[in-house]
């Protein structure tokens, strides 16, 4: 059953001096417990098509529906909320608060959530042993590898228990090892525990490992392939 | 829970840049404390003034015949002053009376002569009453042997060319109208901070005076110090309702408009004061707190992206900032307010520009003092003007666009 359908999205910036078209005319479903791989050149629309489905950018046209909810009928105080408690985001600098431990970090989306003290205690540790980094629980971000960064970047989107996580380029920043081990979690998470990813990205080892991979060219669905 | 996150997450990003946020917090302090020392300062010169004012010359109440008040003529003196001085007794808020006869005339020396007021008093209910005897420097206080003795300021002495015990010859008209003149000795040289005053006024004892005048029981003048000169108005008023219409009570803030007009500006030049350097701290505030907000907008952006509504990013930009206040405001505060009692106690000696402060009446050593009000005044006008510095820089935060944000980085 699909959780997100995008229907005729179009992007286009500058609408009234020259106009630069992101996206036209996307329509793509999205089924729960995917896999996908959004790929394509620069400038194909891959990150707008991202910020669009977060709810962080509006489309030109077009609606997005995620489990019945049209996204862009909410105003921003109810897109604020929805990414709260619906969407999981991994940025491809980590962006993790610098001032705040690795624990502390994913505390706080649930601290915000309005979570209880026992319950965000007990879910940080959980998804800190998950990406294989609870020895690190009280380390701050600077010192954390990259790699490590952007497992607590991960651990910390699926701290809400998120319909999907959006994940833009996660590992451009990343060595082949850190590449790979974050990989092996993502991809164990999505086979355990059916939680959905969707990234956006031009590495091939991200790309070897989707189950479906949507290529975009020119804002277009260039081909859709499942494997 | 998500409060309790914001203000941890705020107070952590406070000390993100220990240097940037210990140079705000210094500027609160330093704001803080020098505001408070010199309103305090300010108010410690200008309330000495008042009082110094009251304590040597004008007094708290003054009463006289109602003619003498339009033309201070010798023969308009008060018609049974001693049943006066004694119905004040009854008013428990009368603390000292005293008697003057009060007349202008001309002092005379071997080398020169000037217009003074002579004020004719009863040495022992003086003493009480004033502190002009306090300003003694050279002789003694219309106490000793000397037959009609006087007590004149430094500054006429210096004028006359006299000295102590040196001879000088009073003129003036006496009830009659009639011209007379007294031959007096100088018994004692007073120097009080009112150089007007040193040239311009002389003691003598009342008994010699009134001999003069022609008018043994004569009294022009009224002096009655109360409890609390401030509540002056309200208790002339009542003196006033039990006398009768021939003599008029008059509390300070009638007799000198120029002292009534300083103690009600005073609070507006001090809080002028620590308005200008709340501004000026404002600025810094504004500064920094802008720069906190730009070198952390992916950051922001990130926050925003996840779910942190904008009323959060407000509040927490607004947070930072009153916690750098909360951590000056006090520490500036308690150096403040040790200053003001330390100098309060020990005073602060201006004497290098003794003779200009002299020239406008003012004491050379100086007592800051202010009272609790104003310090809880101060630190909610710092709370206030901090708070709001970080309205801009918290606006800033809410207008960044999530997705740029994070581009930026």
């Amino acid at each position: 059953m699909a959780i997100i359908d995008i229907k005729n999205i179009t992007k286009v910036y500058n609408s009234d001096q020259i106009p630069v078209h992101a996206l036209n005319g996307i329509d793509l479903q999205i089924e729960a417990g995917e896999f996908t791989a959004i790929v394509g050149p620069s400038g194909s629309g891959k990150t707008t098509l991202l910020n669009i489905l977060g709810g962080l950018d509006d489309p030109t046209s077009g609606n997005i529906n995620i489990n019945g909810v049209d996204l862009f009928s909410l105003n921003q105080k109810q897109l604020t909320e929805y990414r709260l408690h619906h969407i999981g985001f991994v940025f491809q600098s980590y962006n993790l608060i610098p001032v705040l431990t690795a624990r502390e970090n994913i505390e706080f989306i649930l601290q915000i959530q309005g979570k209880d003290a026992k319950h965000f205690r007990q879910r940080s540790l959980e998804l800190l042993e998950a990406v294989g980094l609870v020895d690190k629980a009280d380390k701050m971000p600077s010192e954390l590898s990259g790699g490590q960064q952007q497992r607590v970047a991960v651990a910390r989107a699926l701290a809400s228990n998120p319909d999907f996580v959006l994940a833009d380029e996660p590992t451009a920043n990343l060595d082949s090892a850190s590449t790979s081990n974050l990989l092996d979690i993502m991809a164990t998470m999505n086979s355990e525990l059916g939680i959905t990813f969707i990234f956006s990205t031009h590495d091939q080892r991200v790309v070897e490992r989707a189950t479906r991979i949507v290529t975009l060219v020119d804002g277009k669905i260039f081909s859709d392939e499942n494997r | 829970m998500s409060s309790r996150a914001i203000i941890v997450l705020s107070w952590k990003n406070v000390w993100r840049n220990p240097v940037r946020s210990g140079i705000v917090i210094l500027s609160v302090v330093v704001a803080t404390w020098s505001g408070i020392f010199m309103v305090g300062f300010f108010n410690g010169m200008t309330v000495q003034f008042v009082r110094d004012q009251l304590q040597n010359y004008t007094s708290h109440i003054q009463i006289h015949d109602t003619r003498y008040v339009d033309e201070s003529l010798p023969e308009f003196t008060i018609r049974e002053a001693d049943q006066i001085i004694n119905s004040l007794q009854a008013f428990d808020f009368v603390t000292q009376v005293t008697p003057r006869t009060v007349i202008n005339g001309l002092i005379s020396s071997a080398n020169n002569n000037y217009g003074v007021t002579i004020e004719g008093v009863r040495p022992d209910l003086e003493v009480q009453t004033t502190a002009i005897h306090s300003y003694l420097i050279e002789g003694e206080y219309l106490t000793g042997s000397l037959r009609n003795p006087v007590f004149i300021g430094s500054d006429l002495a210096q004028k006359l060319a006299v000295q102590l015990r040196s001879r000088i010859v009073l003129t003036f008209q006496d009830k009659q109208g009639n011209i007379t003149a007294g031959a007096f000795r100088i018994e004692g040289i007073f120097k009080t901070p009112n150089k007007a005053f040193n040239e311009g006024n002389i003691l003598v004892r009342a008994d010699d005076l009134n001999r003069l005048l022609g008018d043994e029981q004569a009294v022009h003048e009224i002096i009655v110090m109360v409890d609390d000169y401030m509540k002056s108005e309200d208790y002339a008023l009542q003196i006033q309702s039990v006398l009768s219409n021939e003599v008029v009570v008059r509390s300070w803030k009638d007799l000198s408009p120029m002292l009534k007009y300083i103690e009600s500006s005073m609070d507006i030049s001090m809080y002028l004061v620590m308005v200008i350097l709340i501004i000026a701290l404002c600025f810094g505030v504004i500064n920094t707190m802008l720069m906190a907000v730009l070198e952390r907008t992916a950051e922001l952006g990130m926050l925003r992206a996840v779910g942190l509504n904008k009323f959060k990013s407000f509040t927490m930009i607004m947070l930072e900032t009153t916690f750098l206040t909360m951590i000056g405001s006090p520490l500036g505060l308690l150096l403040g307010w040790s200053f003001n009692a330390w100098y309060g106690e020990k005073g602060i000696d201006l004497a290098f520009f003794s003779k200009g402060l002299e020239l406008y009446g003012f004491n050379s050593m100086i007592y800051p003092e202010l009272g609790l009000t104003y310090y809880l005044d101060i630190t909610l006008l710092m709370l206030l003007a901090t708070v709001f510095s970080a309205i801009f820089p918290a606006l800033k935060a809410l207008k960044l666009n999530p997705v740029e944000a994070i581009r930026k980085h």
